[in-house]
């Protein structure tokens, strides 16, 4: 989103490191832990400068214990502080799955509700080349993890007021950043930019068809978009920028207008969280649509390691492009 | 070693036997049909969440076991709040969440609450113990658990996490002999105590059933943890007098071993102890167990009046 004010130009990974440099500013209990996230900056470059910046009490590295990483997050948020956490790849969430899905997500609920747990686990995700283990995008399997929040940037602006959001609130948030994204570069609006968690955006306005997309999926949604506009096709992009809180007026409000919806995501098809999107639409929005809404996802087979392979299996533009030809 | 006053002696006494008597009451609601979930008594180990609770401020951190509600007990929790846990009604700390098995927390007794995944406990300490240091104060976290927890993964990463840190923690672990049905020595290498070598702490095993025992480790513990110097493991030895739950047939162990258990009662021996060095006598322990029965019968009658939930508090307390 470009504003009529100043902006400054970063690339993805730099706007999760301004966010989080601003608000450890701003706030003396956030802190930062993980593997490799002190000296090294980060495996990602997204907080490369903190340690000398903050010294090594609030930038840490820690054991490789992914368990750890996240349980003793939660203890540290009960206990009046706010970390944000970070798996060196979302793909690890297996280890650390009792304490993200039970601890993070419920502690809060299970205890009465006499406290909160203002975290920020941050999840790498997606397709790079590191095989099927490590490149998932597994934000669907904590769909029915009720009582965090999901939060998925897909450009640099999103990013930096999203994550700056996410810290700032007392709910738990797992924040999904798509790897092949941290080179991106974005415009970025100038002083304390702060995007609003649980409001979607329309990436680019449409008449014809909604294209419901996040993470890396809504840039080739919006490549696609502008190859169709030559075709006289004209495509709405919206980006939940997270599955919960789920903006449901805003996608509502475009299928009501286009009648028509492909929904994107790099996840597999199956189990993928646009199934969910899809029921919500079926059950609240049937009336309004003209054709069958067309799913946009990675085959169901595991990432295969060879970049190679990964081209005939990973959704691009070009798969966005022929799902919206294929609408009535 | 220090002697213990005589009235920290008396206190660790009526400690034991508030959890006692709790106890007990525990599982007369539970007959009468008044508890809605499960209850893992914990009859026989009230030496150790007395003694390991005993040393700390108001503001230590505790997390707490499954095996009776003796360490929140200990920490000063409304009866009245935990047994209304227990019924599942709106007098519960939870109001009206929990029952029986409990997921109770008083942030402001240190309580950090509890998870039924075993285990949860040891990241949750590491990271109080954390937020203790990170926010300077002196703070320390005592963190429970069995010895067939013992053996989850999350205890070596947070142990170590903790060790390697110098956070203070104290790890206590109830080693009662027994996972639900399985034994330690078929389940456990080596001795418990041992691994403390293995991060670099201090280690000490102690006879749990003598809360003496358990409140001079815990307080050197603390005392260490306090002044910065890390954690400590302590393997306290006990024994569990009942099933692992109310209805378990304990088909793992003779009814000659259970039977045998009644003479290492932790309250009985002390109360021995105390009329035999002069510190009460037989006719005030006989008091103070009248008055704490009075306190507890007090606690189940505020409880017992309040209401069950209605359906709209499965929605409270999810997101802030
Ligand atoms: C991760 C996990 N595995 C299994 C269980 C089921 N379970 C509950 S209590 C228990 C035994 C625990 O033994 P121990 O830690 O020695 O404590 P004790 O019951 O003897 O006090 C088991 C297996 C559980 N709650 N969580
Ligand atoms: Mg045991």
């Amino acid at each position: 989103m470009s504003q009529a004010t100043a902006t400054r130009t970063l690339t993805f990974s730099q706007a999760i490191r301004e966010a989080l440099a601003e608000e450890m500013k701003r706030d003396d209990r956030v802190f930062v832990w993980g593997e490799d996230v002190a000296v090294y900056g980060g495996i990602y470059g997204a907080t490369a400068g903190l340690l000398e910046e903050f010294g090594p009490e609030r930038v840490i590295d820690t054991p490789i214990s992914e368990t750890m990483i996240v349980g003793a997050a939660v203890g540290a948020a009960i206990t009046g502080l706010r970390p944000v956490a970070e798996l060196q790849s979302s793909g690890y969430f297996g280890i650390a799955m009792d304490e993200l899905y039970h601890k993070v997500a419920r502690w809060r609920y299970m205890h009465g509700g006499v406290f909160t747990v203002p975290l920020v686990i941050r999840l790498p995700e997606g397709a790079k080349g590191a095989g099927p283990e490590h490149d998932v995008s597994p934000e669907a399997l904590f769909l029915s993890a009720s009582g965090a929040y999901v939060v998925i940037p897909s450009d640099p602006a999103d990013a930096l007021g999203l994550m700056k959001s996410s810290i700032r609130d007392d709910n738990p948030v797992l924040f999904f950043e798509h790897a092949g994204l941290y080179a991106h570069r974005g415009e970025v609006p100038s002083g304390d930019h702060l995007v609003p968690l649980g409001q979607a955006a329309v990436k680019r306005e449409g008449s014809d068809v909604t294209v419901i997309a996040w993470s890396r999926m809504v840039g080739e949604s919006l490549r696609a978009a502008e190859q169709l506009e030559a075709e006289g096709i004209d495509v709405e992009v919206v980006d939940p920028r997270g599955l919960r809180p789920l903006d449901l007026d805003t996608i509502l409000e475009s299928v009501a207008k286009t009648g028509r919806v492909v929904i994107a995501h790099e996840a597999p098809k199956t189990g993928g969280a646009g199934g969910e999107v899809a029921a919500i639409i079926a059950e609240e929005a049937l009336e309004y649509l003209e054709s069958p809404i067309i799913r946009v996802a990675s085959a169901d087979v595991p990432i295969p390691q060879s970049r190679y392979l990964q081209q005939f299996l990973i959704p691009t533009a070009a798969s966005v492009t022929e799902a919206v030809r294929r609408l009535d | 070693m220090t002697a213990i006053s005589p009235a920290t002696l008396l206190e660790l006494y009526e400690s034991m036997v508030t959890m006692k008597l709790w106890d007990q009451t525990a599982l007369r609601l539970l007959q009468e049909g008044r508890v809605l979930a499960g209850y893992h008594s914990g009859r026989g180990q009230e030496a150790i969440p007395a003694g390991g609770v005993a040393p700390l401020r108001r503001d230590d951190y505790l997390m707490y076991a499954h095996r009776g509600f003796g360490y929140t007990i200990a920490k000063g929790m409304s009866l009245a709040a935990m047994f209304g846990d227990l019924m599942a009604n709106t007098a519960g700390a939870t109001g009206g969440l929990g029952a029986g098995i409990p997921h109770f927390a008083d942030p402001e007794l240190g309580i950090l609450g509890q998870g039924g995944t075993l285990g949860s406990c040891f990241g949750i300490a590491t990271g109080a113990a954390f937020s203790a240091k990170y926010r300077g104060t002196d703070q320390v976290v005592v963190c429970f658990f069995g010895d067939g927890t013992a053996n989850r993964g999350a205890f070596h990463e947070s142990v170590n996490a903790a060790a390697a840190w110098k956070l203070p923690v104290v790890w206590i672990c109830e080693n009662n002999g027994y996972a639900v049905s399985v034994p330690v020595a078929e389940s456990t290498a080596g001795r418990i105590v041992d691994r403390a070598v293995g991060y670099g702490m201090p280690g000490v095993r102690i006879d749990g059933m003598d809360v003496t025992e358990v409140y001079r480790a815990t307080c050197e513990a603390v005392d260490r943890a306090r002044a910065g110097e890390g954690p400590t493991l302590i393997e306290a030895m006990c024994h569990r007098f009942r099933g692992h739950y109310e209805g378990d047939p304990q088909v793992y162990r003779t009814e000659e071993e259970t039977e045998r258990l009644s003479a290492l009662d932790p309250i009985t021996n002390l109360a021995a102890r105390l009329v035999a060095d002069g510190i009460a006598t037989e006719e005030r322990l006989g008091e103070l167990e009248v008055g704490v029965q009075d306190t507890i019968d007090r606690a189940v009658e505020e409880a017992s009046s309040a209401p069950m939930p209605g359906p709209e508090r499965i929605y409270e307390g999810l997101y802030v």
